[in-house]
């Protein structure tokens, strides 16, 4: 997995570990919580019915953290033989704390596992996809700030185009050539005209704020029934796969859009690693003046995925109304394409850890919430914070230093 | 190549002003009719803007209908962020009106900064309290009504478990959560039943809130937790975010919602009628067309209104369809407790009570 060149890998990693491990030992042993902690693993409506697991909190919270120790153990013992920790060790560890976390945290309450898991998809889909975009964009050397604009224009042009067709592909589509537009001006002004990427970007946002939040106020409120009740897309079981426990109400009975998800995760993924498409990508946003000059038109690959960027993050969009909630409400991305582009960086410019950052972040989201739910004795306000707590402990302590495409941000001029 | 950006240019700008034309036609609900008393009023609105199904689309609408009965004018003026705030009201006075209506908390240090400036003009501020001699504070005591719906929502419950969240932890907000407890509390110990309410401890004033009022997928997921944990009634306290716990309700079926600050039967998109219990209902509008009355009247006065069930400034909406989820004898036991609230029989206390 590694092609980063790092010389001698730190005590970082480490250390932070085997912070969290005794954290959470300290947790177990100090609260001296007892109990019994339920995780219940099926709904009523499966046809695999699990068993719930019953889980005695001191018990398995010993465990846990002995478990924890050891693996904390073993990346220190990988430090002195001058070895990086694998990533799936990280993952291993971070798994393992929340469950922890989450057996202390139920203690004598039921955990829905699949609700919980449910939720993360639903609240990662749109950042997942806005990552996406962002990935794509930036590879190719144009930084896309413009993601929240291109999320808000594709939910606001899905709902319209659905609701007046009733029609939900073709405002799927819609949300697509909407995003695309946005990318166009983006496109335009930073590879002809060459102004600073990072400043149309943020015009773009606050233009598509302002202009949808004008329509729907002005246009759409004069006619919700015609203009803004756009159906949604039914939940569509893949037969057999939504039966597997746990997993099958997760990940296989869900929308179109989510399932189109993990067909654009793999297909970019793919794209860009393993065909010409992506090393004509990744040469123009590395060194455009090498790809230049083996004959790669550099201003024209970057314009057309750019616009290739807004039409997946416009998808994403769609998902705020035909997939969710239906209606278009103002402002309703609430600054999730920026937590995308938080993605984008924390998953290194690769498009599956870019994924795996925006489940985190929707994990954390809707762990919130289901700690809330129980009745969390920590108060709101730093409930709230919880996502982005995590997202900035997995930044800064487990990524650390990163580089992006070298040439992103730098319009290309031939000499 | 050259031609690329240029059209792709094109075609964005294009769409823009398309848009921007069509707009052009669009009737604008700021219009004012004819006036016959030289009477006027402004409104400034907080971030949300006029169609917010909320306090200031109430609001407008009371002003709008003020128009009508009274003749007086009235103009709306819309804040779509923090900065417009203070401009708007600003605005608003040098308008010349007898009369400027702000709109929530958000608007409490412009609007007293100004009505100590302009002592000659008499101001109202919707949902918040202000201090000035020229300055009429409209205020919702809603746990009365939010406790009968608690009461309602225990009643209706098949599971034993109804729930309750909020956008964030503001005093209007934490007043709702309060007395929908309450109320569940009352059916408790009325019928010796042991309904839970989820999302909000009246004791510590801790509960569930999505932290803002846009993204609805927030709503949906959390009222989804609830839905996960059994609850069957749930009120979301958080505008436009409520309709997630809307969509939330619809997918799962046998769960309803209670709507908060208009009837939701009406306001909400018609996919949703079918599950909404009732709403807790804030009659902004009424209160709004007798403050402007009074002060056509030359009786206005600093004192706060507080809309109580006594004066119908709150109240539970009808349950429309779900009708029949609400047995005769718990009808009755809902209007004997808006009696005895009324006549002080029953206390619904918060302390986020003005």
């Amino acid at each position: 997995m590694s092609t980063e060149t790092v010389l001698r890998p730190g005590w970082k990693v480490p250390i932070i570990l085997g912070v969290f491990s005794l954290a959470s030992l300290l947790l177990f042993l100090l609260s001296g919580r007892q109990g019994i902690s339920v995780f219940r693993l099926s709904s009523s409506g499966e046809a695999v019915q699990l068993p719930a697991l019953e889980l005695p909190v001191m018990a398995s919270g010993i465990v846990i953290s002995v478990l924890l120790i050891g693996l904390a153990g073993f990346s220190a013992y990988r430090v002195t033989r001058a070895q990086r920790t694998p990533l799936y060790v990280i993952v291993i560890f971070g798994v393992l704390f929340m469950v922890g976390l989450l057996v202390w945290a139920f203690v004598d309450a039921t955990l829905p596992v699949t609700g919980l898991l449910t939720g993360t998809v639903a609240l990662s889909a749109p950042i997942i996809y806005g990552a996406l975009g962002g990935v794509i964009s930036e590879r190719v050397g144009v930084v896309n700030i413009a993601i929240e604009g291109q999320l808000l224009a594709g939910a606001f042009t899905s709902a319209v185009v659905a609701s007046v067709t009733r029609n939900p592909f073709l405002g799927l589509g819609a949300a697509m050539i909407a995003g695309m537009l946005v990318s166009f001006v983006l496109a335009a002004f930073s590879i002809k005209y060459l102004v600073d990427q990072v400043i149309v970007g943020v015009v773009l946002n606050v233009l598509v704020l302002g202009l949808t939040s004008f329509f729907f106020s002005q246009v759409l409120s004069e006619d919700k029934q015609l203009l803004n009740s756009p159906p949604r897309f039914d939940k569509l079981p893949i037969p057999f796969l939504s039966d597997i426990p746990v997993i099958g109400p997760v990940l296989f009975n869900q929308t179109v859009i989510i399932y189109i998800m993990y067909v654009a995760v793999a297909l970019v993924y793919y794209g860009l690693f393993h065909t010409k498409w992506g090393l004509r990508v990744r040469a123009v946003g590395e060194h455009p003046t090498a790809a230049d000059t083996v004959g790669i038109a550099v201003n024209r690959t970057r314009f057309w995925n750019v616009s290739l960027a807004g039409a997946v993050a416009g998808l994403g969009g769609a998902f705020f109304t035909l997939g969710s909630v239906g209606s278009f409400q103002k402002e309703m991305t609430a600054g999730l394409g920026f937590i995308a582009l938080a993605a984008v960086i924390f998953g290194r410019w690769d498009p599956i850890r870019a994924t795996l950052a925006a489940l985190l972040f929707g994990f954390a989201t809707n762990l919130q919430n289901v700690l809330g739910i129980i009745g969390s004795p920590i108060p709101s306000e730093f409930m709230l914070m919880l996502p982005y707590i995590v997202t900035i402990i997995a930044v800064a302590g487990l990524v650390g230093q990163v580089r992006g495409p070298a040439a992103a941000g730098k319009p290309y001029v031939k000499a | 190549m050259n031609k690329l950006p240029r059209i792709a240019l094109g075609l964005g700008l294009a769409g823009v002003l398309i848009g921007l034309a069509a707009c052009q036609q669009a009737p604008q609900p700021v219009e004012t009719p004819e006036a016959t008393t030289d009477y006027c009023a402004r409104m400034v609105t907080n971030s949300g803007g006029l169609d917010d199904r909320s306090f200031n689309q109430s609001t407008w609408e009371g002003l709008q209908q003020a128009e009508k009965t009274l003749g007086i004018e009235a103009t709306a003026l819309v804040s779509t962020n923090e900065t417009d705030l203070s401009p708007n009201v600003q605005q608003a006075v040098e308008s010349g009106c007898q009369m400027v209506v702000t709109v929530g908390w958000e608007l409490a240090e412009a609007t007293a900064t100004e009505a100590a400036a302009n002592p000659d003009t008499h101001f109202v501020i919707v949902d918040e309290v202000v201090d000035a001699p020229n300055v009429k504070p409209l205020v919702f005591q809603t746990a009365e009504a939010s406790y009968l719906a608690g009461y309602l929502a225990a009643g209706v419950s098949k599971t034993g478990i109804v729930a309750t969240f909020g956008g964030d932890a503001q005093p209007p907000v934490t007043l709702f959560m309060d007395g929908f407890v309450g109320g569940v509390a009352a059916y408790n110990a009325a019928h010796g039943t042991d309904v839970r309410a989820l999302g909000w401890n009246a004791e510590t004033q801790q509960g569930s809130f999505t932290g803002d009022y846009e993204d609805v997928s927030k709503g949906k997921t959390l009222a989804q937790g609830f839905i996960d944990q059994g609850a069957d009634v749930i009120l979301p306290v958080a505008a436009q975010v409520g309709e997630g716990a809307a969509a939330a309700a619809l997918d799962n079926g046998n769960v309803m919602i209670i709507w908060v600050d208009n009837d939701g039967f009406e306001t909400l998109p018609s996919e949703y009628r079918s599950i909404v219990l009732t709403s807790v209902l804030k009659n902004t509008g009424t209160a709004i067309q007798d403050i402007v009355s009074d002060d056509l009247a030359g009786q206005f006065t600093s004192d706060a209104f507080i809309g109580t069930l006594k004066n119908q400034g709150v109240d539970i909406a009808p349950y429309h369809d779900q009708a029949v989820a609400v047995s005769e004898e718990l009808g009755a036991e809902i209007d004997q407790l808006r009696q005895d609230i009324i006549s002080g029989a029953v206390l619904v206390e918060s302390p986020s009570a003005l």
